[in-house]
Formats: structure tokens, sequence, C-alpha cells
């Protein structure tokens, strides 16, 4: 087998691999309007989309509010404990 | 007290602060700092102290290890930050103040030291300053709400002679901080 497609199906492995997210939790300490600040300023969000993550967070409990590699996860987490917010990593829809 | 921002600059703001709300800061700035000095990062996940448990959380709920690995490799930079944002915070409220006046000082140095307790001292920050205060009005409400045990419906359980005198600073911290939101977000 040639090695160009080699190298594609390696390619292929890596991009059906499922992501990690990035999920922010409710808790009953940090204000609505610093959680959407956070959002809007980390993530460079638009307002809008920064209240409606912030509001799935606090209604349902938490939101996935990043997508990605692990690597970039570990360093969203880290920033979001940073700023004080709960934040977990773990693989997409496990 | 009640943040807005400066004319002059972008992304700077001023407040002005009552004096006894300058100590109340400095004061929870400094025993912020002094738990976050005293905090043994390889022993966190097991720590005793659900307040250090929560300003560095676990970042993996499922997987203690992965759990373990990442606090080897991040908790001390984020403890580092931790503190130095509540310096930060203690450098932009000025000097402390001299706690005794000299053992027999005339009258006008008197009058002084008593108009300058009582005068509002303005708070100028500039857009890195800002950044250091949320994060630090943030850490401190975190580690007041385990000292108030205020659970997820957010109402605490504290209910000794201290809690009233807590929660009224709890919520003091973060009417400033919301202050503060409100006046960088143009």
């Amino acid at each position: 087998m040639p090695k160009t497609d080699e190298r594609l199906d390696l390619r292929n492995a890596v991009s059906l691999d499922r992501p990690w997210i990035t999920i922010v939790w409710d808790d009953p300490v940090n204000l609505m309007s610093y959680v959407a600040y956070v959002f809007r300023s980390y993530f460079g969000v638009s307002a809008e989309q920064a209240e409606s993550l912030m509001l799935q967070v606090h209604n349902n409990g938490k939101a996935v509010v990043a997508t990605g590699n692990r690597e970039a996860m570990e360093r969203h987490v880290v920033a979001m404990h940073g700023y004080g917010l709960w934040a977990t990593l773990a693989k997409a829809d496990s | 007290m009640q943040f807005r921002q400066a004319s002059a600059s972008a992304g700077r703001v001023t407040a002005e602060f009552e004096p006894v709300e300058i100590g109340l800061m400095r004061l929870a700035a400094s025993q912020l700092i002094d738990l976050l000095e005293a905090a043994e990062t390889h022993a966190l996940g097991t720590s005793g102290d659900p307040a250090l448990r929560r300003l560095l959380p676990d970042a993996y709920t499922d997987d203690p290890e992965a759990a373990a690995e990442f606090r080897r490799f991040t908790a001390d930079d984020l403890l580092e930050r931790k503190v130095r944002n509540a310096r930060c915070v203690l450098a932009t409220l000025g000097e402390e103040p001299l706690s005794e006046v000299a053992d027999e000082p005339d009258d006008a140095a008197l009058h002084a030291a008593a108009d300058s307790a009582e005068q509002p001292v303005t708070i100028d920050l500039d857009a890195d300053d800002v950044q250091s205060w949320l994060r630090t009005l943030t850490d401190l409400r975190l580690t007041l709400a385990e000292r108030l045990e205020i659970g997820p419906d957010g109402v605490p359980l504290l209910s000794d002679d201290e809690a009233p005198f807590l929660h009224d600073i709890y919520d003091w911290f973060g009417m400033v901080q919301e202050s503060l939101v409100y006046a960088i977000d143009v």
C-alpha cells in the first residue's frame, strides 16, 4: 500500500475519534452578569451567545462551552478556574 | 461605592470607597493570600478545606488519576496567579494607614488623622487591575460561600453569630463585582 494512503487513513482515524468538551457547571455563588462576561471576554462570543450559554448553565446545571482536542480543553478548563468558574473536561457523549 | 468608567481613557474605571470599605477589602485580600499561600497543591485533591477544593476544582469528574495529573501540572501556577491578583488588589488600595498617631500629637496632626479617616477614597483601576479585582472578588465570594455553607439553592446553612456579618460582606463583594462588570461592559 502506498505511503500516502497510510497517511490518509491515519488522518481519518484522528478525525473520527470522539472530541473532548469543556463543561461549565452551575454554582450558587457566581453572578449571572459575571459568568456572561467571562464567556464573552474569554471565548470571544457575542453578548447574545454569552447570555444564552450563561442561561444554559443556570437553567440546566451545566453547558458545553467548547469542543476540540484534549489539550485545548485543558487550557480552557484551567482558564475557567482562573476566573473562579467550575469547569471540567470530558470526552464528548461520555 | 459604585464603579463607573473613567472618562479619560478606555478600560479605566473609578469608584469612591469609604475608609471602612477599604479596610474590609484589605483584610479580606490579605486573608485570601494567607489561605492560598498555606495551600499544599499536592494534597489539594484530598484537602480538608472545601474552600481550596472549590478554588481549584477537579478538572475530571470521573477520572481521579487524570484529575490528579492535571492538578500536578496546573495547580501551582493557578495558585500563584490567584495570589498575584490579590496582591494587585492590595496595591490598588493604597498605603496601609498608620495605626498609631505619635505619642503626643499636636492638635493639627490629630485633626488631619481624623479627617483622612473619614474621607472617601478614590480607587482608580486600569484594565489589568480590573481583571485582578474581578477574579479576587470571585475567589473571596467562593471562599465565603464555603464558610457560610451556601447550598445549591444559594441559601446559607450557617447560622451562628458571625453568619449575618459574613453574609453582608458576601453580598457587598457581589455588588462591587457587578458594578465592575457593568462599568467595563460598553
